[in-house]
């Protein structure tokens, strides 16, 4: 976890650490071309970094045997790979048809008075970076719904949003990416067992799915169609 | 059923607009319309480069088929017809420009492309009138944004046809160029905003179909109506690729690809194509100057110092012979220029000492440039000896690259000193293997190729030559052991370092030096001595420096750029050259300085020195020459026989 900055445009040098670099090379072993494996790469990247910082593409380009550039066209292509060092928690809200038929407009407004910085930016504090330019997240049957780091928050209004952001600005010694890593990259489901003990960040029960209703986690879902355990990033 | 069954000639026979046509399996729709010479609007396919059909303006209708179809990446198939003027395709190409423009700025007016610009033209032949999109409503970008010191991107002109990520991508394999973000944000982007890095960046504006990559050099130097383009060739290494001259107001603006898919496949490298605006160098000699003994200095017209050479040169071979006289010319002569030069030297001078440059280089023989460029594709593995090759032909690694990559040609990058016997392991079984070695390593190419040589394999060698017509002058026999067309010359002679160390001791006393400026540039002191011990020194050259300065007789000389002639490339194709500036003296030719020369000598029979006369008897003396003719590559083999 090196090297994170709040500020919008400075770059810090980084070191991807050897626990990230494993992982990417681990995902280059599982598909037929090395190219397949960069966005589960970035994402590792991200993980730890909080961004895709210049550098760490370098490094997920030398590992895969790819260009940088080719990593950074696939990276700039998502917007849910960050390109700039951003605030401790990630707010995203889906702005896509189900959702905008739900009042996602009215949740991007609130938020910006809320949150009191346009969407793309960071808050005051480097509490909160928000974007509102996300494409569908998968959850239009709950619609509205955002994604405060790896957690999904649906059926939104605005006394929701309020406890949601009070809650999680709240989090005592809580860092984003740490919930990241512990939410999005357990060796065991965290609804069946605790998170493993080198996981960052606080104890996971308090962020089980299920603390607040309507809450889930994308890597949860993805367990149920059978996928295999505990990498799926 | 519309045609015939397939005749199983491998050919397929289709209707395009009611012209029949028949292409070899496997054609493009588009190839097969240009057949016909039907045109196509194209944007994203490039002679050069696969089929990727993501820019959608070559959509033709195609009978049979729900939708339209892309004839870049449509392969012609038995019976089918086509048509490229139906209503349909002409409503997709006007909404595929006006898709096109909606966020271009049209700036045409300062656009560096307008007036030989693909969105231009398409969109003036069919494209809509109007656009139904506000123009206050336009995406804007960063314009003339530096990608390097040579290319500029105005992001906002591009088209996003992907030729530019593309070009990188399967022609260079460098990989410089991406595509960043998405959308109407889509931009073209290096990785994290560095500089291109690549040798071959100048191409990057031809590819372009737009204004969008630009060459920094030509920035708002010309439009291409007020271009005149002349046919040459790039005379920064003797691998010869054909360029367009584009001159304006008596200045080279730019040199352009000319395709020549036997030599350069329509790719130059920066070092040849941004020497261009070099030629408009106006430290030029321009007048014939003759030195006394004292060192006081005449202006004199050109016969007056033809004939003053001849009286000095004949005054020392008079009291010492021939042999007292040193000749060298440079791979800057044309091959005219130095067939006439040797001719002179050996015919009226008759001293046997001749050369075109310092480095020795004996016994040439034409097996060490039997392998055609071109050929390397045919190869089943090319062993290239050290860096140098590519160093001195940059061109050369894109061929390279494109046999690696298209043909599965296996290409060993070896050190030059490496063992043949290593090479040879590494190479294995081969049917046919090019050898690829700079002439400065030419017993190491002769080793490696005689190891590799034997069984099922036949090897040729390609040699790299040194300097524009490196080739050309060679087989002009200006060398001190060869007569033109690689004849022995009777007697041999001393090469070009031994007759500057003999003009320091004093067995040279007089030098004849045609273009010899760039092979002596930065010899220093054994130019410097040999130039001062030397009683007489006669200088044909360009530009002014310590040639000009020790001259004792000075004759301006036109540079590549100011003359006829031919030259040839490092694999024997002898190609023309044509004047695309006017000269910068009002001397005549050097072919017809040479001649009068040869006439004040005393020589007969020599003629005017008009070019085609120099050429018919060069001809005559080297038969291989007559053979190629122009843009034929000389078969020694053929010669010889
Ligand atoms: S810069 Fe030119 S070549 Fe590259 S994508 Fe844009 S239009 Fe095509
Ligand atoms: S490879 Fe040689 S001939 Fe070709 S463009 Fe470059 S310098 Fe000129
Ligand atoms: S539209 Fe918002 S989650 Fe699908
Ligand atoms: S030229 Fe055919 S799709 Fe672009």
């Amino acid at each position: 976890m090196t090297g994170r900055v709040l500020a919008d445009d400075r770059r810090v040098d980084v070191a991807l650490s050897e626990q990230t670099r494993v992982e990417i090379s681990r995902q280059k072993e599982r598909y037929p071309s090395a190219r397949s494996a960069i966005l589960p790469a970035l994402w590792a990247v991200q993980h730890e970094l909080g961004y895709l910082a210049p550098a760490g593409m370098e490094e997920v380009a030398r590992i895969l045997d790819l260009a940088p550039s080719e990593v950074q066209a696939v990276a700039t292509f998502y917007s849910m790979y960050f390109q700039k060092p951003g605030g401790r928690h990630t707010v995203m809200v889906c702005v896509n048809v189900a959702c905008a038929l739900r009042g996602a407009d009215d949740v991007v407004a609130y938020l910006e008075r809320a949150l009191g910085c346009p969407s793309g930016r960071t808050t005051a504090d480097g509490m909160f970076t928000w974007q509102s330019t996300i494409e569908c997240l998968g959850a239009c049957g709950y619609a509205p719904m955002m994604q405060v780091d790896h957690r999904f928050y649906e059926n939104l209004t605005p006394a929701k949003i309020d406890a949601i952001l009070d809650r999680v600005a709240g989090e005592a010694g809580d860092d984003g990416h740490a919930t990241m890593q512990a939410v999005a990259m357990p060796k065991a489901p965290p609804s069946v067992a605790p998170p493993p003990a080198e996981a960052e960040g606080p104890p996971s029960d308090a962020r089980m799915p299920g603390t607040v209703k309507g809450e889930s986690v994308p890597g949860q879902k993805r367990r149920r169609r059978g996928r295999p355990e505990g990498n799926d990033l | 059923m519309t045609a015939a069954p397939p005749p199983g000639d491998g050919q397929v026979g289709l209707v395009i607009d009611g012209r029949e046509v028949r292409v070899p399996k496997g054609t493009l729709l588009l190839d097969a319309a240009s057949e016909v010479g039907i045109h196509i609007p194209i944007y994203c396919a490039h002679p050069k480069m696969d089929p990727v059909a993501v820019c959608r303006m070559c959509l033709v209708q195609v009978e049979k088929l729900p939708k339209l179809q892309p004839a870049c990446a449509t392969v012609v198939s038995e019976g089918m017809v086509v048509d490229t003027q139906s209503d349909a395709t002409a409503k997709a190409r006007e909404g595929m420009l006006e898709f096109l423009l909606l966020n271009h700025p049209l700036d045409c007016p300062v656009c560096d492309r307008g007036g030989e610009c693909d969105l231009q033209d398409f969109a003036f032949r069919y494209g809509p009138d109007t656009s139904r999109f506000p123009i206050t409503e336009k995406v804007h970008f960063d314009k003339a944004v530096p990608l390097s010191d040579k290319i500029e991107l105005d992001q906002e002109r591009c088209i996003l046809c992907w030729r530019c990520v593309r070009y990188y991508d399967e022609i260079t394999g460098e990989k410089e160029i991406v595509l960043q973000q998405r959308g109407v944000h889509t931009a073209v982007a290096t990785f994290d905003g560095q500089p291109l890095r690549s040798d071959y960046q100048g191409n990057l504006p031809e590819i372009c179909p737009v204004g969008a990559l630009t060459h920094r050099q030509y920035r708002f130097k010309a439009r291409p109506w007020d271009l005149i383009r002349t046919k040459g060739v790039c005379p920064e290494c003797s691998y010869g690729c054909n360029v367009f001259v584009d001159s304006r107001d008596f200045e080279v603006k730019r040199f352009a690809s000319r395709d020549n898919p036997m030599v350069d496949d329509m790719w130059l490298c920066d070092r040849g194509r941004y020497s261009a605006t070099s030629w408009n160098s106006t430290s030029r000699l321009r007048r014939p100057l003759v030195r006394d003994a004292a060192g006081g200095v005449r202006d004199v017209g050109v016969a007056d110092a033809v004939k003053e050479a001849a009286r000095r040169l004949l005054a020392v071979s008079e009291r010492g012979g021939g042999e007292v006289i040193g000749v060298l010319g440079s791979p800057d002569c044309t091959n005219e220029e130095a067939w006439l030069l040797q001719r002179l030297a050996r015919e009226v001078l008759r001293t046997p000492h001749i050369d075109h440059q310092l480095a020795e280089m004996l016994r040439l023989g034409p097996a060490e440039h039997a392998l055609g460029i071109a050929e390397i594709e045919s190869c089943t593995a090319v062993v290239v000896l050290g860096p140098e090759p590519e160093v001195n032909a940059p061109v050369l690694t894109l061929r390279l690259h494109k046999a690696a990559t298209k043909r599965g040609v296996a290409v060993h990058r070896v050190a030059a000193n490496a063992e043949p016997r290593d090479i040879t392991a590494r190479v294995g079984d081969a049917r046919l293997v090019g050898v690829v070695a700079d002439e400065t390593n030419r017993a190491r190419a002769a080793a490696v190729a005689s190891a590799l040589a034997g069984g099922g394999t036949a090897v040729k060698r390609m040699t790299v030559t040194r300097g524009g017509n490196g080739r050309g002058v060679k087989d002009m026999g200006l060398l001190p052991d060869l007569a033109p067309g690689y004849r022995p010359a009777v007697p041999a002679g001393m090469g070009g370092r031994a007759i500057l160390e003999s003009a320091t001791s004093g067995s040279i006393q007089a030098l004849l030096l045609l273009h010899a400026g760039g092979v002596l540039a930065g010899l220093g002191a054994l130019v410097e001595s040999a130039l001062r011990i030397a009683k007489v020194v006669v200088v044909i050259d360009t530009k002014p420096g310590v040639l000009a300065d020790a001259a004792t007789v000075l004759i301006p000389g036109h540079s590549l750029m100011e003359k006829q002639g031919s030259v040839t490339n490092l694999e024997g194709r002898v190609q023309r050259i044509r004047a695309a500036l006017p000269p910068a003296t009002s001397v005549p030719s050097e072919l017809r300085v040479l001649s009068m020369l040869a006439g004040a000598l005393g020589a007969e029979g020599w003629g005017s020195g008009d070019l085609m006369e120099v050429h018919r008897a060069l001809a005559a003396d080297v038969p291989a020459y007559a053979a190629a003719g122009n843009g034929g590559r000389a078969r020694w083999e053929v010669a010889a026989a």
